[in-house]
């Protein structure tokens, strides 16, 4: 009864493969169907949906746990550059955010008041630095660093 | 006072007050917490190495004397001055800090375990690698507590208890 069974079961196996494999011909066939209409009308699908996710702040989740970097912000007005080791007594602003495990210390950069130094120092021991170019930075931004160093230079 | 001792006063005063502060709660512990850490300096006259150490010796002395001063029988027995917060914390606070009491308070309700590493890294801004030294304990350890004490501060503020 029981190895009957297990035949039974095989061949349900069987049948279910070439189910699939028919399906699969059929995805091959809309696949390449997809691609020459793409090739035709020049869409790039995997660009316009990386806009689309960057433009809603979805994009890539940044280097930290409490501040998501976005990968479009980072191009534009922010950069990764050294950590200095400010001190909150050298810095023009200063945040604590004790319930999301970082601080954030913003100083304007001297002889360019367009850029600001902000450095993240995170409860895992991470340090991370950025500079901020203003003159790029919306006033509506939701990005937490250059929020941040919207207000350093408010504060400065 | 000789130059050297005031040099040190100077130097270290403000900030070991904040740090005995967040440990007593009220101005006038916190104060004598201090005195007593730079008596206790002056009178020992122990070989220190350079800077670094001094300044990690009074910080982890200020701490004992806190922790001390809070277990002894006769402070549990006195009731506190009636003093606000709001006043008393007045000097915790560096004038480039943005003000946030309702944290502070709660950051300042954790048992001492938590307190002081969170106190240390948010508020005074020493690394987890210095806060280990000063506190002797081992890196990771300062972490996990970094870590644990801020979801008790997030219930504290949500819920109104750790």
């Amino acid at each position: 009864m029981g190895i009957q069974e297990v035949q039974g079961n095989s061949k349900a196996q069987t049948y279910q493969k070439k189910k699939n494999a028919g399906r699969g011909e059929g995805f091959q066939e809309s696949l390449l169907e997809n691609l020459k209409y793409r090739e035709q009308t020049g869409i790039d699908t995997q660009t316009e949906a990386k806009k689309k996710t960057e433009s809603v702040g979805v994009g890539r989740i940044g280097m930290a746990a409490g501040i998501r970097v976005n990968a479009a912000a980072m191009q534009e007005a922010l950069q990764a550059v050294e950590v200095r080791h400010m001190s909150y007594e050298e810095s023009d602003h200063v945040k604590i955010a004790v319930t999301e495990g970082y601080t954030l210390k913003g100083k304007r950069e001297e002889g360019a008041d367009d850029r600001v130094y902000v450095e993240a120092k995170y409860d895992d021991g991470r340090l991370e630095a950025y500079q901020v170019e203003i003159d790029r930075v919306s006033e509506n931004t939701q990005q937490e660093i250059e929020r941040f160093a919207l207000e350093t230079v408010r504060e400065a | 006072m000789e130059q050297k001792w005031s040099y040190l006063v100077e130097e270290y005063r403000a900030m070991l007050y904040r740090i005995a502060f967040s440990n007593m709660k009220n101005r006038a512990d916190a104060e004598d917490a201090v005195q007593e850490a730079f008596l206790r300096y002056m009178k020992d006259e122990k070989p220190i190495q350079n800077k670094e150490h001094e300044k990690a010796w009074l910080i982890r002395t200020t701490i004992h004397i806190c922790l001390d001063i809070l277990k002894s029988g006769w402070y549990q027995k006195t009731v506190p001055w009636n003093e606000s917060f709001e006043s008393a914390a007045k000097n915790i606070y560096l004038p480039y800090q943005v003000r946030d009491d309702q944290t502070l308070e709660a950051v300042l309700q954790l048992p001492t375990h938590y307190r002081n590493p969170i106190y240390l890294f948010y508020y005074e801004d020493y690394s987890i690698r210095e806060i280990a030294e000063i506190l002797n304990e081992k890196e990771g350890t300062i972490k996990t507590r970094l870590r644990r004490g801020r979801e008790e501060v997030k219930k504290l503020l949500t819920e109104g208890r750790p």
